[in-house]
């Protein structure tokens, strides 16, 4: 949970606001300048979304690979950067953010990853930014998760995701692309990724067999850890965390099969199970349901 | 021609560094008006629609069913039931939080009444309120306005916002059936307020006493309105600017679309959001005529 404020750090945010202003140094967030033809990559947290900024970074600029230290001028997020470095960056511009539905995006990639998933990864996150302490049980923080605890303003998984695919769903300049698929078979969305990308005239992209191959090559987790620990010390969303615990985690899907105990995976599913199904995600309680089913036999 | 439009649209925007300079100033100064940075507390409630769908007789309706030691008027509204946009932050933690926000869906904001408006009445309201801020002259297309809206082209603060239909939705589809969420017609609020104060009663944490409901409804009335905003519309920050020839309490009535709006226009918004309208409960006038058509054949 979020530290009360006490009044002197209220005082110190006013100040470095009010500083931010006069210098003309807002971070964007909200408040961000949206031309119409801004490419926008949008997730809830935790959803693969820096991986995505990575494969797409090293597409779209072949010869000078995606580093953390150069993302935030290529594919760039707008919570930690200046509206108005913003603006100059060449358009059409390609962003990063995890805001729910906002009707001024017109070009939207959403990623949407399991939230059993989301929530061990989301976990780790908030044990790194020092949110909660090392033996902090997962059980606790599960509930919180659901009922949105650790971050407000985005919403809750269920908010983010369904805001964007039930009003976006048939818009031609919406794509809708899960983690999970992403994974199994980076070169299929991949190409979606480009194809999107050219209905929405973006920069001319070389989609060939063997660039897609080295995208993904240099976005591989491996890559991306090695790359970690050279930057972390400069990136915007790790500095200051703590560094013992790595930013790039697992990188894989259905991890939450062996962190999370029953009562929190029937937690997510009873608050998000219809949300869940509706994008492929199978209920460990329906599974467990027809096991019992299929071993005691159908009911005659 | 292209060369020339983006001119005049150099001379109509401020420039860059008066921009800078307003909101250097109004920050230093702690008067930026909240709006979406809004500080939202667990116990707020919400009145939200989109524009010119009943807000400001609902800021009267339901603030003079809270308030019982004054009577809502243009001079204290913004005292009594606030916009997220007319106070700093700083400012509206100090005052009533029965706040008036014209925002899409916020995940932020607990409970939320919500008020939805025909869309075509929306359409011919937001026309004349634009005449009357000047957005558009005296004279401008109906037609043409019509198809601005429908295309959120209206003006920067409410095309932010998304088109009738992406609000109406964002709302409905994500907090419907939710405990603190009320969806009210506008058109019900106007046939039977007394019912729909009475049946809100509850989120307010109010007890609907016959009195006190009639009471709400009687200093709310269109014609209150009328009569006090004649009184006071310079001192109004909404109306203080804008041209005192076009009131802006209007009609407060519905189905004026059906002597205001062309049969295309009616089109042009019955296709877009046809659906939505039906899901609605608004009977669609192209529905109407293809029965005529069928009966006829």
């Amino acid at each position: 949970m979020p530290p009360a404020q006490g009044s002197a750090q209220r005082m110190f945010c006013a100040l470095a606001q009010a500083g931010r202003v006069l210098t003309g140094r807002q971070i964007a967030g909200r408040s961000l300048t949206v031309f119409p033809d801004d490419i926008f990559l949008v997730s809830y947290p935790r959803s693969g979304n820096t991986w995505t900024r990575f494969l797409l970074g090293n597409l779209i600029n072949q010869s000078d690979p995606v580093r953390f230290s150069n993302v935030e001028s290529r594919i760039p997020e707008i919570y930690f950067n200046r509206d108005r470095f913003l603006r100059e960056l060449q358009r059409p511009r390609m962003l990063k953010s995890h805001e729910s539905f906002q009707p001024e995006y017109q070009r939207v990639i959403y990623l949407v990853r399991d939230p059993r998933d989301v929530a061990v990864s989301f976990y780790h996150h908030n044990v790194k930014a020092r949110n909660i302490s090392d033996d902090y049980p997962i059980a606790s923080f599960v509930p919180r998760f659901i009922a949105r605890e650790f971050d407000r303003k985005f919403g809750s998984w269920r908010d983010n995701v369904l805001s964007w695919t039930v009003l976006r769903k048939d818009d031609p300049g919406f794509l809708l692309l899960r983690y999970e698929d992403m994974k199994r078979d980076p070169v299929v969305s991949l190409t979606r990724l480009v194809d999107f990308l050219e209905r929405c005239s973006f920069r001319k992209i070389d989609s060939s067999a063997a660039a897609l191959q080295r995208a993904i090559e240099l976005s591989s987790p491996e890559r991306m850890r090695t790359l970690e620990k050279q930057d972390a010390g400069h990136w915007v969303l790790t500095k200051g965390t703590r560094s013992d615990k790595p930013f790039v985690r697992s990188a894989t899907s259905g991890g939450w099969k062996s962190q999370l105990d029953r009562e929190s995976v029937a937690a997510i599913e009873s608050a998000w199970g219809d949300l869940m199904q509706s994008l492929g995600y199978e209920l460990a309680s329906t599974a467990a349901a027809a096991d019992t089913v299929s071993q005691r036999g159908l009911p005659s | 021609m292209q060369a020339l439009l983006r001119k005049r649209s150099k001379v109509n925007q401020p420039s860059r560094l008066w921009t800078h300079l307003k909101t250097v100033a109004s920050s230093t100064l702690g008067r930026t008006p909240a709006g979406r940075f809004l500080t939202v507390f667990p116990n707020d409630i919400f009145l939200v629609s989109y524009f010119r769908s009943g807000s400001t007789w609902s800021r009267f309706l339901f603030g003079n069913f809270i308030h019982l030691d004054e009577p809502v008027t243009f001079t204290n509204v913004e005292k009594l039931v606030p916009f997220v946009y007319g106070w700093p932050d700083r400012k509206l933690r100090s005052l009533p939080r029965v706040l008036k926000s014209h925002e899409c869906f916020d995940p932020r904001y607990p409970r939320v009444i919500y008020i939805v408006r025909d869309p075509r009445d929306v359409a011919v309201s937001f026309y004349f309120y634009n005449l009357k801020v000047r957005v558009i002259p005296d004279g401008y297309s109906m037609d043409e306005f019509v198809s601005r809206f429908v295309a959120a082209n209206v003006v920067p603060y409410a095309d932010r916002v998304g088109c009738w239909e992406d609000h109406v939705l964002s709302w409905v589809r994500l907090r419907e059936g939710k405990t603190g969420f009320s969806l009210v017609r506008y058109e019900d609020l106007l046939a039977d307020p007394v019912k729909e104060l009475t049946n809100l009663a509850p989120m307010l944490g109010i007890d609907p006493a016959p009195e006190r409901v009639e009471r709400a409804v009687r200093l709310s009335s269109a014609s209150h309105m009328r009569s006090l905003e004649k009184e006071q519309s310079k001192q109004w920050a909404t109306t203080k600017a804008t041209r005192q020839d076009i009131p802006f309490v209007r009609e407060a009535k519905s189905g004026g679309w059906r002597h205001k709006l062309s049969t295309s226009a009616v089109k042009t918004i019955e296709q877009a959001w046809g659906s939505t309208m039906k899901e609605l409960g608004y009977d669609l006038a192209t529905d109407a005529a293809a029965d005529r058509e069928l009966v006829k054949g």
